[in-house]
């Protein structure tokens, strides 16, 4: 729910709102102050963009490459902000990550998902950190390979318990890979990304943890996307997810995206998104946008 | 109906692509040949020698030789009628300090050299595959 800021509870809730957002200006500015000088030395869109949850990835699922484009002595700073509308739902997310020299990348972001049918609102805080194991997207054999832990909280439990919801903190965790091939699809070069995490989160965790069918499970994600040119990116992500609540079916998540790398700072992601069925409304279909800002 | 329009997606994707790439010939040919290769060798080289972070790593150097080097080494990873008679990878950069960051920096060197010089995007990408695994020689004696 909506925190009043009359009250000395709600307003944390109300700074924690404000946080993330003055973050990513602050990022922006230091950005709009500094580029070009600051970019990681990585190559262009190395660093993926930025998923849901805060993570470098597509949008809805993590991937195995670290944020924004530091290497092995470099440190680099991403902000996001994150919008998808489907039929009856709005989620927006913002998002900030810190890059240590490409082996560490640790994430917040704030989701707030607006229930326009339902009424209300329900919010998320996720902390995340992301360990590569050892390779690169672009130069070892097999790729890059990274384990990853997601802490989620949801901030009202009102919902989620009504529908059935055991708990409403969770963890993720997740083991990803991924891997360019050069020149593999008609002469461009082609994306693979596939993710396998162990969750008890019910859409993702906005909608609590665990259930009457089911606790923690394991399930699949990945994505294929082809680089039209060094800049553009199209493809296509696949999300498996748990159904544990009787009284809200779940569904996996899809998405068919587009992301352009303007430069080392600045990229644009659209998506069509098929979420299928969210707390008893099914069907759930509609557009994303990311932005994200990286030095 | 979603599906429907993925599939439409991904056909016109695989028609424009298609089109695009050009297949019948040897990367080397469309590389431009030799003549070609080594325009591709010169123009990299002026982006290095631009490069304060990198020029450092040449200063002993002699140009010629590495040009005439580079120059083989690429006909032959492309299939040209070439036989790189070079040092091995490791050997050539063994103890020179090479770091990810000057490893990252000449791939977008060679990159926008191969554009600079009218190269095809899917030949720029086949010849970038051909090299990229020299990292892991590149880096083993740093």
């Amino acid at each position: 729910m909506m925190p009043s800021p009359h009250t000395p509870a709600s307003f944390t809730g109300y700074l924690t709102t404000l946080v993330p957002r003055i973050t990513a200006f602050i990022v922006l500015g230091m950005i709009l102050a500094t580029a070009p000088a600051y970019a990681g030395s990585r190559l262009l869109a190395t660093g993926a963009v930025t998923a849901i949850e805060g993570a470098a990835g597509g949008g809805l699922s993590p991937w195995a490459v670290l944020s924004g484009t530091p290497s092995d002595e470099e440190v680099g700073v991403t902000a996001t902000a994150t919008r998808a509308w489907v039929d009856d739902y709005r989620l927006s997310v913002t998002g900030a990550s810190v890059n240590v020299h490409d082996r560490i990348e640790v994430s917040v972001a704030r989701q707030t998902l607006d229930l326009e049918t339902l009424g209300g609102e329900l919010e998320q805080d996720i902390y995340a950190a992301k360990l590569r194991l050892f390779g690169d997207v672009l130069y070892h054999p097999w790729g890059i390979w990274s384990i990853g832990a997601q802490h989620k909280r949801v901030s009202d439990n009102t919902i989620p318990v009504a529908l059935g919801a055991r708990h409403t903190q969770g963890n993720d965790v997740y083991l990803s890979a991924s891997k360019l091939l050069f020149s593999a699809f008609a002469g461009r070069n082609v994306l693979l990304n596939a993710t396998l995490r162990n969750t008890s989160a019910n859409q993702g965790g906005l909608l609590g943890f665990g259930g009457d069918q089911g606790g923690r499970s394991w399930v699949a994600e990945g994505s294929v996307g082809v680089f039209i040119t060094p800049q553009w990116i199209v493809g296509t992500e696949y999300r498996q997810k748990p159904d544990n609540m009787s009284a809200a079916r779940e569904d996996d998540w899809q998405s068919l995206y587009s992301a352009y790398f303007f430069n080392k700072h600045l990229s644009l992601t659209g998506a069509w998104l098929d979420l299928g069925t969210i707390a008893g409304l099914p069907s759930q279909q509609g557009g994303y946008l990311s932005l994200q800002a990286a030095f | 109906m979603h599906r429907t329009f993925l599939a439409f997606a991904l056909a016109g994707l695989t028609l424009m692509l298609a089109a695009c790439a050009q297949h019948q010939s040897t990367l080397y040919e469309r590389l431009g040949g030799q003549t070609n290769i080594d325009a591709i060798v010169e123009n990299f080289l002026y982006r290095v020698a631009d490069d304060t972070e990198l020029v450092g790593f040449f200063a002993n150097t002699n140009i010629d030789k590495l040009a005439a080097s580079l120059g083989s080494m690429i006909c032959d990873v492309s299939g040209g009628p070439c036989h790189y008679e070079g040092p091995p990878m490791d050997r050539a950069h063994q103890h020179m300090g090479v770091k990810d960051r000057h490893f990252n920096r000449l791939v977008e060197h060679l990159d926008a050299a191969l554009a600079a010089e009218g190269v095809a995007l899917n030949a720029r990408n086949a010849l970038l595959g051909q090299l990229a695994p020299m990292y892991g020689d590149v880096m083993r004696y740093q």
